[in-house]
């Protein structure tokens, strides 16, 4: 029997967008990305993917503060706002 | 004078006739109230389609479900009726987890269209995977696609 198990596969670098015939709803924010955390992610390695540069974590941080209460630590699934 | 007392009689009765008759007329217009309810509709999905790319109209040009690795994948949302609403994007992989989620705040005045769509420079990973349009929290379609 094998015990070959199939890496995670990672989505770090994946880049969305959306837009729409329909006129955005006032005073709200007319698109949000989030990003859902994989093993081995810190805040550091997503604001370098996803910002363009690491020490830009605290934004994400801030953004998630509701649900991140130590900074160093995430865990894997864990689903984060990502400010633009 | 018996005359008199005649005419009067059959003036009465022809203006109860017709007063009965505007009566009647009023009771069978539609109170303006429930037009008014029925022309405003909540936002509701109505289709959910995936391709490789979008027209001005933003609906996908060639759908299909199945895509070449550095493909862009689209997903056309099809709505009808107005008002705010908050539309999302849920794209997950066949092992349930999560790849991208994008959410819209629309406030359409009729039927619209709104595309949501993801690309991956360094190439998708093969497999199954699955986009979920939630309308207001809830969800209102899915489409499933392959990447080869």
């Amino acid at each position: 029997m094998s015990d070959f198990t199939r890496p995670k596969a990672d989505f770090s670098d994946v880049q969305s967008g959306s837009s729409s015939t329909a006129p955005d709803t006032p005073g709200a924010p007319s698109q949000a990305r989030t990003y859902t955390v994989v093993k081995g992610d810190s805040l550091s390695k997503i604001a370098r993917h996803l910002l363009g540069d690491a020490s830009l974590w605290p934004r994400i941080y801030e953004a998630n503060r509701k649900t991140i209460s130590n900074p160093d630590l995430i865990h894997p699934g864990q689903v984060l706002n990502i400010p633009d | 004078m018996r005359n008199t007392t005649g005419n009067v009689m059959s003036m009465l009765a022809i203006a109860v006739i017709a007063t009965a008759g505007c009566n009647k007329k009023e009771a069978n217009v539609p109170a303006a109230d429930s037009t008014t309810m029925s022309q405003a509709q909540a936002v509701q999905v109505n289709s959910v389609d995936v391709g490789r790319s979008v027209g001005s109209d933003m609906r996908v040009t060639g759908s299909g479900t199945e895509f070449a690795r550095r493909d862009t994948i689209y997903a056309s949302v099809a709505t009808s009726g107005t008002g705010p609403a908050t539309l999302v994007a849920r794209w997950s992989f066949e092992d349930g987890q999560v790849v991208d989620s994008t959410s819209r705040s629309i406030s359409p005045m009729s039927d619209a269209v709104t595309e949501f769509h993801i690309t991956k420079p360094s190439a998708w990973p093969m497999g199954k995977y699955r986009v979920e349009v939630m309308l207001n929290g809830r969800v209102a379609g899915s489409q499933e696609f392959m990447i080869k």
